[in-house]
């Protein structure tokens, strides 16, 4: 979107790490711990992302969707607001927020087809319930803002006209969608961040570039080494893992 | 009725008042905030009875307005739901401008006129430097508040724009207002359609009438082109490239400005400027503020002194809901609209037959709500017209057809990937 950020609600909005990384009362109860609370709130959007696909929607409704879905985390319980209807209503809302609407039986049927686990299963009417208990948790506001449109313009300007550090840049900013990033820095920030990985990775050196720009390099550097902890932490978690953080919260009645 | 009224709280704090309106996604009307004694209007959206949740017309004004906070920009004040369905609570407007224009007791000095626009630009300025496009700017959508103040409304055709290559539909705003290139089919257009209808509200203004009404979109464009001749290649170098183009009959400009006699030439140039044929040549709304007709005298009236109609009987603050029951379902419509309506009413009471302006105010109401269902619409006006012993041109709204054309349209649209 390309409206103005430093003015937007969005920014505004913007959490301290700290005020993120917090286990509400009700669920640290049910034993939730703050690694479980990440675990299921990357697996939820991993479980966004594939539903995404089926419906065929694009990134950017993604982010969106899983913006909306941390966002609830920091005001609303997991044991209330159950992370398996939660995650596919963000993403029932993202997709008309973002003006490509997705029709809420699709996302159903998709659902099944995806999980036949029952405690995947909810019906539109459930979807269309959760909508509106999410709209009041994000306290209506719906306006995101990704890193991916100051991404292209940035590359270009580091004059690397490079497709596959394109590639890695894109996903790995698609990857940041798997942490709480989007909820603590500005996205252009986040941007830099990622190009500065890829362009490690790629052995480009940008670091002239970087120079120039008027920009906190200590926080791209920081918001960098948490990307880079977060790919080395979580090379290997299995979907038990995922099940034994969800099965601590309640099934529903 | 006080003691029947004071029950029916709303979500606790919003005490409800006459019903205003009934739009196609649901109910308008008046209320208390008990926590600030302000009375606004509070539009419930019905979700329980849609299959799709929350009318995405209505979200995308959610959205929008939650991020637009101007003086010159309705203001969402909360949303809440309650029983199932949503409510937006918004500021209580007294009219709108189209009940300013039509109010033929009304006299506009060219300083109130100045300040009118000048308001209006100022609030569509504020939506292009978030990068929304307003695309339903007309008299009815701009709403007057009890201090005079003139707000931008129905955002419900709004919307984000900046990337390069969207495309989206050209059937937005009511015809009349419609900018040469959207009426020629154009998918990529700017903040250039939104100064254009501006024009024509300025032009409105000045002539106290719609200024080019068309009655279908080919004859729509006969009017422009009636009024500033038709464009020639060096005017306008795209125009050939345009989807719906077609060769129009060559027509010499026509004596525009013995017909804005009233303007100064100030606001004539001003005008033209807004109303220049290409797009990528229109005067900006922040350069249109900029122009001198805004800086020379006479200086824009100050809002709290500007002349509109009387407020209407229902609202004198006392006896909200005290209203006379042989007036007949009066309150039938939204805020903006049952203003437009109600000084009429009380100016000319008993004058001319009333049974059939009824259905008129329901028709008007469905279109106010932004939504896409009427049907057998007539057509909507504000004044009967019948009392100036004249017959009312048609005031064109997107009609049901349209409507059908603009929602396909906007299913593709959300199809499109990036």
């Amino acid at each position: 979107m390309a409206s103005n950020f430093w003015t937007s609600s969005h920014y505004k909005q913007l959490l301290d790490q700290e005020d993120v990384d917090v286990v509400l009362p009700l669920d640290k109860e049910k034993g939730i711990t703050l690694e479980d609370f990440k675990l299921i709130k990357m697996h939820m959007a991993n479980y966004i992302s594939k539903v995404a696909q089926l419906v065929k929607v694009r990134q950017r409704v993604v982010a969106t969707a899983v913006t909306y879905m941390r966002r609830v985390y920091t005001r609303k319980t997991m044991s209330e607001y159950d992370p398996r209807l939660v995650a596919p209503t963000c993403l029932y809302l993202a997709s008309k927020a973002e003006e490509s609407t997705v029709q809420a039986k699709l996302l159903v049927f998709y659902i099944k087809k995806l999980y036949s686990d029952e405690k995947y299963r909810y019906e539109i009417k459930d979807i269309l319930e959760m909508e509106m208990k999410i709209l009041e948790a994000l306290n209506y506001y719906l306006v995101i803002y990704h890193p991916y449109r100051s991404l292209s313009q940035l590359l270009q300007d580091t004059g690397l006209n490079d497709i596959t550090l394109t590639q890695v840049t894109w996903g790995i900013v698609n990857d940041t969608y798997k942490m709480d990033l989007a909820l603590v820095h500005p996205p252009h920030l986040i941007a830099l961040a990622c190009i500065y990985i890829a362009s490690v990775l790629r052995e480009k050196d940008t670091t002239a570039w970087f120079e120039e720009l008027r920009v906190d390099m200590n926080v791209v550097k920081n918001i960098s080494m948490e990307i880079l902890d977060f790919y080395e932490n979580h090379r290997m978690i299995t979907e038990e893992r995922y099940n034994a953080a969800l099965n601590k919260l309640p099934s529903r009645v | 009725m006080g003691e029947v009224d004071s029950s029916k709280k709303v979500a606790d704090r919003y005490l409800k008042r006459e019903v205003l309106g009934e739009g196609t996604y649901g109910v308008v009307y008046k209320a208390i905030d008990t926590h600030t004694g302000q009375t606004v209007a509070i539009k419930k959206i019905r979700v329980g009875k849609q299959k799709e949740g929350v009318n995405v017309t209505a979200l995308r004004e959610i959205k929008l307005l939650k991020e637009l906070k101007d003086p010159n920009i309705i203001e969402l004040i909360d949303a809440f739901p309650h029983k199932g369905n949503l409510h937006l609570v918004f500021e209580f407007m007294e009219t709108d401008l189209e009940a300013v224009i039509r109010n033929h007791n009304i006299v506009l000095s060219p300083a109130d006129i100045k300040s009118y626009i000048q308001m209006t630009l100022k609030g569509l300025a504020f939506c292009h430097k978030k990068w929304v496009l307003h695309r339903d700017m007309k008299p009815n959508n701009l709403l007057i508040g009890p201090n005079g103040q003139l707000k931008l409304a129905d955002f419900g055709l709004a919307r984000v724009f900046g990337s390069p290559d969207r495309r989206f539909t050209h059937q937005v705003f009511a015809r009349w207002y419609r900018a040469p290139e959207l009426l020629f089919g154009t998918k990529q257009y700017g903040p250039g359609v939104d100064v254009w209808a501006a024009a024509c509200i300025f032009a409105e203004l000045l002539l106290r009438q719609p200024f080019l009404q068309g009655t279908s979109d080919i004859d729509q464009l006969g009017k422009i082109f009636a009024a500033f001749g038709t464009p020639t290649p060096s005017q306008w170098p795209d125009m050939v490239y345009l989807p719906d183009y077609v060769e129009y009959q060559y027509a010499p400009p026509s004596a525009l400005r013995k017909r804005f006699a009233m303007a100064s030439d100030d606001a004539f140039d001003l005008l033209s400027k807004m109303f220049t044929y290409d797009p990528k040549a229109r005067i900006s709304v922040q350069q249109a503020l900029e122009h001198r007709y805004f800086t020379s005298a006479p200086l824009p009236t100050d809002p709290d002194k500007l002349p509109r109609p009387a407020p209407k009987k229902e609202s004198s603050n006392s006896k909200a809901s005290d209203f006379n029951p042989n007036e007949g379902p009066t309150v039938l419509s939204p805020p903006r609209k049952s203003r437009r309506v109600m000084p009429e009413r009380v100016s000319f009471e008993g004058n001319a037959p009333q049974s059939d302006k009824v259905d008129d105010h329901v028709g008007d109401i469905r279109q106010a709500a932004g939504e896409s269902t009427s049907r057998n619409e007539p057509v909507p006006m504000s004044v009967d017209f019948s009392i100036f012993g004249a017959k009312p041109p048609n005031r064109p709204t997107i009609n049901s057809a349209d409507r059908t054309h603009l929602k396909r349209k906007l299913e593709l649209d959300f199809q499109q990937p990036e």
